[in-house]
């Protein structure tokens, strides 16, 4: 398997704020990636560095073998269509419609035109004067439809009604299984995609602290609930992402717990729940870097 | 009922599989149909701007030319009537398209993958083709404007008797190097803006304020107005013009470079 | 198919095949749904719908057709019908003791209060 984006030591400071500080990871060719981290952890300062949209202050990005800045040849193979994206003064749907196929090999008019119908988009409408929704809309579009060999969605649903969003996946499943693609998927809201995504990078902060497939995350932390003695008792020794306390009552996240792990939680009297992995994630960056390490 | 059981299927979508890749004169030429796509932007609001003014100017003379006539003179007496504002409106628009261009068109074209180099080539080769399309249609205009005797109410508007400038072929270059010194310098310092924001752009007037206050208070304390002025009238209106090619030609240059490093930002 | 967060969805696909095969709803020697098609229909990542299939076909529960598709193989449902049963000790009689012992149910109460339940 080829790797899409090879990345090293990639750091990207603004003065005294480190928006990426030293990254390193790799993607390889064919899949759905997920992107997440909170807001501001570094998201898309991270994609403008892949799409040679912003330079880095250290550090080495490949994108399919090659540096991406300024290189046409490597360039013409991604699609990123920014959250705020900017358009020209007065660009209506239609010119987007019109002017994308001149940048994309693989621009499915078609499928554009049926996407539009299906979100629903008036084309003689103005970029400016869309909703929110209308907005990201046609991002998934171009997105989509450009079948890009490597494509990135930024926050792709901002905006969108449930209905628009199951009609995102939907599409987006469709297509990829016709056209299999190395897609990264950017967003902060993780439980509606967290099914979609084979292989998870969280990036917080400007660091990646989980860089992971999903299938292998899935169950990787359980929440213990139950009297603080007995949850005390059940921590010790292990690593606690989480803890809350209400009265006399505890409850905390742990690390995976192997079948008899449960049953002692069981015999303790302690309640287990299943984590998700948006839980998980929200968890994983709440917890400062210090408490990481008193409670390994 | 098709089936694909292991995840590695037959055609992923790679760059190999993109067999043919867009040649570079292409890609230029994309970026200026991209900029000509949403053609009421640079082509129809213009024009019909330019018509308005243009119209309500020889309204305004046809009214004023018949006043006199009533009161016994005439109008043709006078001499030529040169009404300024289509000529100055067109310019001064095509530095706002320029502005436009590096300002809002570059983000997005960096959203279709453009590189900055592509964009900015493609840009000015747009910028060359709008100079010259509105240099041909003014200097046209200023033509037919002399043949008709100023639209046969002796008013002048496109043409550049002002500054002296009669024949055809010299209207028709002076309009295009004000063109593309207009649309380079806009673009220039749009890009100046992308890169470094309004610190960069006060910054350069600033500097800029100062160099010229300083080549006046050098002319002026070393008595030399008198060959400022010699220049001038020695080298005439297109003569003049044509030294505004230095400034094209660095603003084109200096545009190039700083967006090199620029970065779109929200 | 409720997808489970404490478990990998792999493997719930591979659990949910199963329950069909063993209801009926896939009959041996029935064509079974494509890995795209039960990745767009469970909304799940076509490659880990995939592992799903896969899991099965390398217990021979499915098989391949080349070019065709996928199958349940002929005594598919006697095999998981077996795997589930010896599942069934662990799964269900340990937890179903465990909480009686808790309760202070005897085992011959436990006995009488399943002799009780209606048959279905």
């Amino acid at each position: 398997m080829n790797a899409a984006i090879e990345v090293s030591n990639l750091s990207r400071h603004f003065g005294d704020i480190r928006a990426v500080d030293n990254v390193s990871f790799t993607v390889t060719e064919g899949g759905i990636y997920g992107l997440l981290g909170r807001n501001g952890a570094g998201k898309t300062t991270l994609m403008q560095l892949l799409t040679a949209q912003d330079f880095a202050t250290s550090g080495t990005i490949k994108i399919f073998g090659e540096s991406p800045v300024e290189n046409a040849s490597v360039l013409q193979h991604i699609s990123f269509i920014k959250e705020s994206q900017k358009y020209p003064d007065d660009f209506k749907v239609k010119h987007v419609l019109k002017s994308a196929p001149w940048f994309f090999r693989n621009w499915d008019a078609d499928f554009a035109n049926s996407l539009v119908s299906d979100f629903r988009l008036p084309t003689d409408r103005r970029i400016k004067k869309l909703s929110r929704g209308q907005l990201s809309a046609v991002g998934v579009i171009v997105g989509l439809a450009s079948r890009a060999p490597l494509t990135f969605f930024d926050e792709p649903y901002l905006g969108l009604d449930a209905v628009a969003r199951q009609l995102f996946y939907d599409r987006l499943l469709e297509d990829y299984s016709q056209h299999p693609r190395t897609v990264v998927l950017s967003t902060h809201l993780i439980d509606e995609v967290s099914n979609l995504l084979e292989h998870v990078i969280v990036i917080d902060d400007g660091r990646i602290i989980v860089d992971e497939s999903a299938e292998s995350l899935r169950g990787t932390a359980a929440t213990v609930a139950g009297t603080k003695t007995a949850v005390d008792a059940f921590a010790t020794g292990r690593r606690v992402l989480h803890r809350e306390n209400v009265g006399g009552l505890a409850s905390v996240t742990v690390d995976a717990l192997s079948p008899t792990d449960r049953a002692a939680a069981a015999k303790a009297g302690l309640e287990l729940s299943p984590v998700s992995l948006q839980q998980l994630i929200v968890r994983l960056t709440n917890t400062s870097e210090k408490e990481f390490e008193q409670s390994a | 009922m098709s089936t694909t059981i292991t995840h590695s299927p037959v055609a992923h979508e790679t760059p190999s599989s993109d067999q043919h890749t867009i040649s570079a004169v292409q890609r230029i030429a994309n970026v200026a149909k991209l900029h000509l796509v949403n053609r009421g932007a640079v082509l129809w609001l213009p024009l019909f701007i330019m018509s308005v003014i243009w119209v309500s100017s020889m309204l305004i003379w046809w009214i004023v030319s018949v006043l006199i006539e009533r009161a016994g003179g005439s109008p043709d007496g006078e001499g030529p009537v040169i009404m300024g504002g289509a000529n100055s409106f067109l310019v001064i628009y095509m530095l706002v398209v320029a502005v436009q261009a590096i300002n809002l068109t570059f983000p997005f074209a960096q959203g279709y993958s453009v590189t900055r180099r592509d964009f900015y080539l493609g840009s000015a080769l747009t910028f060359l083709g709008l100079s010259l399309f509105y240099a041909v249609l003014m200097s046209g205009l200023a033509w037919l404007e002399a043949a008709t005797g100023g639209w046969g109410l002796n008013g002048y508007m496109f043409g550049l008797g002002m500054l002296g400038i009669v024949e055809l072929a010299p209207t028709f270059y002076v309009y295009l190097l004000a063109l593309l010194l207009f649309f380079f310098v806009g673009a220039a310092v749009a890009a100046m803006y992308v890169r470094w924001r309004a610190w960069g752009v006060v910054g350069f007037f600033t500097a800029l304020g100062f160099l010229v206050i300083g080549l006046i208070a050098l002319a002026t304390f070393t008595d030399n107005w008198g060959v400022v002025g010699e220049w001038l009238v020695a080298n005439g209106a297109v003569g003049v013009a044509l030294w505004s090619l230095i400034v094209t030609a660095a603003a084109g240059v200096a545009g190039f470079f700083i967006l090199r490093h620029a970065t779109p930002r929200a | 198919m409720h997808v489970d967060e404490s478990r990998p969805i792999f493997l719930q696909l591979a659990e949910q095949i199963e329950n069909d095969i063993i209801s009926g709803a896939l009959p041996e020697e029935s064509q079974v749904p494509s890995t795209n098609e039960y990745a767009a229909f469970h909304r799940i990542n076509p490659a880990t719908a995939g592992k799903g299939v896969n899991v099965l076909v390398d217990a021979g529960i499915l098989y391949k057709k080349r070019g065709i598709g996928m199958f349940v193989s002929a005594g598919a449902r006697t095999v998981i019908v077996g795997t589930r049963r010896e599942q069934f000790h662990t799964d269900y009689i340990e937890p179903l003791l465990g909480e009686a012992a808790k309760l202070g149910i005897d085992r011959e109460q436990l006995i009488s209060m399943i002799r009780k339940e209606p048959t279905s």
